[in-house]
């Protein structure tokens, strides 16, 4: 435990010792910012039923820069080290793999967390600076910022996989990309088709689009949580099992 | 302190360590000698627990090195032969990751760090990136991280590797001191080093252990193929004739002559010595002897005897 504890520390200060955490921050800060200003203009111009917090998660620069944010903060993981040569020294130390992966994994998890808090200090600004209610329930904010943390514990352990897949750290951004977009598109298949094929409500079980609007609207789906949270664990075991099968290959 | 048995490594078809066998004693600093290619870093890397063996087994302090991989690091301080480091760390803040990461804290994290601090001469390089440090402190930072948990077990690969000749001796001298209280694995293609600083000397080529003694044992075996220079005035026909004659010798060559003086090489057979019967040869034939020699083997002898490919 005190190992997973030393490079969750380490990896965590590491993306802040580096110009390249602040970098992702400000970049995703400001994107934030774009979304929640544009929306306030979308409620100034036209009444719409939904609630800000909807509106926010539904702008279409929404998706465009959430889905950047993970291969940018997992690409290095492992593949640098494993470029590097440092994945021998940390593996021929008393380190067991699943500190390794559990450690490096929850100091992304809780770098991304620290990613949200901008966007969450926007929201309790709206009423401190308007004087006016803020326009929103917390149910909607709760729930949208708990998918948030959701869909960023599954996406983040893919790019986990990824970048122990390679000792490339472009080679495992592209494909953490790639892997997230097809996520991604896979829940519009019912958009464009409606229910009218076979694997329609697999489809609609694993449709980020469809969760974010229920848990923006204060929905809390027990199912997708579950769903983000098995497969979140799946991905983590295939890094562990990739990297203990780098032993047996070389 | 080390024991393997039958390990070998394969990669696919091609066979990198087989069958290799052999013991290294408590105290004993060791000689791992072998050219490039010749499974030196795959047998460390199966020391060290980060490649599983294809078969056979390997054992550190009792500890078997796949089963109870753990406990069998705690006990090995490894400097791999690349000495990987992150680069973006200053060098305390990466001992101490490493103190940590090995199971050290608190006051014995901090007296630790002090030491190897000292005992590596890092005390002026502590509070810099590691990416700004040249190479030679670069390998004394892989030392100090090796070093940092006290390990009973020291393995070095190629730790001299790319330096000048001033940071190759303070790393062989500090070496040499740690061998006072430490087992050492050294892995190096250099043999001089070897013969300075270690106890006994494993040989290995294409992934097969060739030899493992002391280096006077393996040099004195060697004197198998001792050659000896004469140098005299005669005809060059008579005298490899009365040579070959003498009891003993297996091969006379005249490598050269200059000024009326012919150079002979005369091979002997092992443990041998043909100078006295050579030169009452020439006393009989009233030949002007100038130079009677005898090469002794070196280390580099038995080396390339051994691992040389024709």
């Amino acid at each position: 435990m005190r190992n997973f504890f030393t490079i969750f520390c380490k990896e965590l200060r590491g993306f802040f010792l580096s110009p390249f955490g602040w970098v992702v921050l400000t970049l995703v800060t400001i994107m934030q910012g774009w979304s929640m200003s544009g929306a306030m203009k979308a409620l100034q111009d036209a009444p719409i039923p939904e609630s800000l917090v909807y509106i926010v998660f539904h702008m279409p620069q929404f998706w465009f820069y959430f889905l950047v944010i993970f291969p940018l903060i997992t690409m290095r993981l492992f593949s640098e080290e494993e470029r590097v040569g440092t994945l021998e020294t940390l593996l021929t130390a008393p380190v067991q793999t699943w500190q390794l992966v559990f450690g490096k994994y929850f100091a992304t998890l809780g770098f991304y967390v620290i990613l949200w808090i901008p966007a969450f200090i926007q929201f309790q600004l709206f009423s401190i600076l308007t004087d006016v209610p803020a326009p929103f329930s917390s149910g909607s904010l709760f729930g949208a910022f708990l998918l948030i943390f959701l869909m960023g514990s599954l996406f983040i352990a893919i790019g986990c996989l990824a970048s122990s897949l390679t000792s490339s750290q472009i080679i495992a951004g592209v494909v953490t990309t790639g892997l997230l977009f097809i996520h991604y598109f896979l829940g519009y298949l019912t958009v464009i088709y409606s229910d009218r094929f076979a694997a329609a409500p697999v489809i609609r079980y694993i449709a980020s689009n469809e969760h974010l609007r229920y848990f923006s609207k204060g929905l809390i789906d027990s199912r997708a949580i579950v769903y983000y949270l098995t497969a979140a664990a799946f991905f983590l075991f295939l890094t562990h099992h990739v990297i203990n099968r780098r032993r047996w290959r070389s | 302190m080390i024991k393997v048995e039958n390990l070998t490594k394969r990669f696919g078809r091609h066979t990198a360590v087989a069958n290799a066998t052999f013991e290294v004693g408590k105290g004993e600093v060791v000689g791992f000698l072998g050219p490039n290619g010749a499974g030196k870093t795959t047998t460390i890397r199966m020391l060290t627990g980060f490649l599983p063996p294809s078969s056979g087994a390997a054992s550190v302090d009792g500890f078997d090195v796949f089963r109870k991989s753990i406990d069998a690091r705690r006990r090995i301080g490894y400097l791999p032969e690349s000495v990987p480091l992150y680069r973006d760390m200053r060098v305390r803040e990466y001992l101490k990751f490493r103190g940590q990461i090995k199971g050290l804290q608190g006051e014995r994290l901090r007296m630790r760090m002090e030491e190897v601090v000292e005992r590596c001469g890092l005390q002026g390089v502590r509070r810099k990136m590691i990416k700004t440090l040249s190479k030679g402190f670069r390998q004394r930072v892989g030392l100090a991280d090796a070093l940092i948990h006290d390990p009973p077990l020291l393995v070095l690969d190629e730790p001299t590797n790319g330096l000048d000749p001033n940071q190759i001796r303070s790393i062989r001298n500090l070496i040499k001191q740690l061998g006072e209280n430490h087992t050492i694995l050294l892995s190096t293609h250099i043999l001089s080093e070897v013969e300075m600083i270690c106890d006994k000397i494993i040989i290995i080529d294409g992934g097969r252990i060739m030899a493992s003694d002391t280096p006077s044992n393996l040099v004195n075996q060697m004197r198998a193929a001792g050659k000896i220079t004469v140098e005299l005035k005669a005809d060059p026909e008579k005298v490899r004739a009365a040579l070959s004659q003498l009891a003993h010798i297996k091969k006379v060559t005249n490598e050269k002559s200059s000024e009326g003086w012919e150079h002979f090489s005369v091979l002997v057979q092992s443990g041998t010595d043909a100078r006295e019967r050579i030169s009452s040869l020439c006393q009989e034939n009233r030949w002007p002897l100038r130079s009677l020699y005898r090469h002794d083997s070196t280390l580099e002898d038995v080396f390339v005897e051994l691992t040389r490919k024709d």
